[in-house]
């Protein structure tokens, strides 16, 4: 016996999102940091930013961290990216 | 009906299984196949428009369809008279209070924990009693696991993908229970949380694998319910120190004492709140001293209010065996109720 089933997939693909232009070189940069606020990423953001700061030039860190680690970014945080040259995030389990 | 889904040909009933499984569209058990009938008679029984929008999930911003979620109830072993439940359940997994991306992404690896109340729970046959948190009953087996293809499939929970669980649970194959309204005395918990009398419901909670628990010597309701209170220390310890929604399964041959001495809900609620607690100085007796810090005496409770407990009569006739099932992650996540077919918008356009 022959079936005709049905896709169960969205099909649609969310909506993409754009990449910024990526910067040829971070000396001089400002680059921000949004940390989900767990125990780990703790050393791990302060490590990066000494090496950021030391070995590329990068002029100022600015380290945000997210009131809640299991949602997106707060608005505020999400406002502030627009003044900030790079951004890096990441979860610290 | 006109259904917007991609169809595909498939040769007999093994080729169906193949083909949804090659694609990572099952949870890895076989499927009924979606075919238009099935799909249009999930959509006629629930008066639902195939494009009518359940919701979106904001994070990815994914739209999710009556069409598509019906597709998924069938793949489930839903029948049409189940779908309204999941439709409804769905819509409340959706409301911002539960935060179901985290609750799905999350390397925490909950499960969505459904439970039924009102009249529909009768006419689906679901039943509370005999195994309630197992395979008690085809209508709680199939709502449960529909949640779970929808998300695999409409949203792309996949594990390793959208899904970031460490672990999970067997709860995320299905994980839904009917209140035993008929054996109790007590108000049913979507009643305890302002749904009105008779109205039927689903709630839905971003919850963590049941913790059994027995007390069969004693009669006196707070020797009972501190067995439950102190299940919610150990998860306090062993687990996680936020306070959320916990659900107390609490079967009839417990409850009977329970509501013998006079006591509802409410006043089980009022009694677990005060007893499930602990110190975070506790954390260090389980191997987790490092983040005690300078917080040892802070005191630590398992449940915000009172109205965070949700307490669930559900059970075989004997036996002390109940149940603490913890929150994904404390007030992250908040449990939701909703009534089925009480959206006015949801008749499909007459013509």
């Amino acid at each position: 016996m022959a079936f005709q089933v049905l896709d169960p997939t969205n099909e649609a693909a969310p909506p993409a999102g754009l990449l910024a232009p990526r910067p040829g070189s971070l000396r001089g940069k400002t680059v921000g940091f949004i940390s989900n606020g767990k125990e780990g990423t703790k050393g791990y953001f302060a490590h990066l930013d000494r090496m950021l700061r030391e070995s590329f030039g990068v002029a100022q860190v600015v380290s945000r961290v997210k009131s809640n680690y299991s949602a997106p970014a707060d608005g505020y945080i999400v406002t502030e990216i627009a003044n900030w040259d790079a951004v890096i995030t990441g979860i610290g389990d | 009906m006109n259904l917007a889904s991609k169809t595909y040909e498939a040769g007999d009933i093994a080729s169906v299984q193949e083909l949804y499984h090659s694609n990572g569209w099952t949870d890895g058990l076989p499927i009924v196949p979606p075919t238009r009938d099935a799909v249009e008679a999930c959509l006629d029984w629930a008066m639902t428009p195939p494009d009518q929008l359940v919701g979106i999930e904001p994070v990815r911003a994914q739209a999710v369809t009556a069409e598509k979620l019906a597709i998924n109830a069938v793949m489930a072993g839903c029948l049409p008279m189940h779908f309204p439940a999941v439709l409804t359940a769905f819509t409340a997994m959706l409301h911002p209070d539960f935060l179901l991306h985290g609750a799905t992404a999350s390397t925490g690896g909950c499960a969505i924990f459904v439970v039924l109340n009102g009249p529909v729970r009768l006419e689906l046959g679901a039943a509370g009693s005999f195994n309630a948190l197992g395979n008690s009953d085809r209508a709680t087996a199939t709502i449960g696991r529909a949640l779970r293809l929808a998300l695999i499939n409409i949203l792309e929970v996949r594990p390793g993908g959208i899904d970031r669980s460490t672990i999970g649970h067997p709860g995320k194959f299905t994980f839904c229970v009917a209140e035993d309204e008929e054996d109790t005395a007590w108000l049913p918990l979507a009643q305890q949380r302002g749904m009105p009398p008779g109205a039927s419901a689903v709630t839905v909670m971003a919850a963590g694998a049941p913790r059994q628990i027995m007390n069969e010597w004693t009669t006196q309701p707070e020797e009972i319910l501190e067995t439950f209170a102190a299940e919610m220390r150990a998860n306090l310890r062993h687990y996680s120190l936020h306070a959320g929604n916990y659900a107390l399964i609490i079967p009839k041959q417990l409850r009977e004492h329970i509501q013998a001495a006079g006591w509802s809900k409410a006043d089980i609620a009022a009694f677990i709140h005060e007893r499930a607690r602990i110190p975070r100085r506790e954390w260090a007796d389980v191997g987790k001293g490092a983040v005690v810090r300078d917080r040892g005496d802070t005191i630590y409770p398992a449940l915000e209010s009172q109205d965070h407990l949700l307490v669930i009569a559900a059970g075989g006739p004997a036996g002390g065996f109940g149940a603490v099932i913890p929150p994904w992650l404390g007030n992250k996540s908040r449990a939701v109720t909703m009534a089925i077919g009480a959206c006015v918008d949801c008749e499909p356009a007459k013509g």
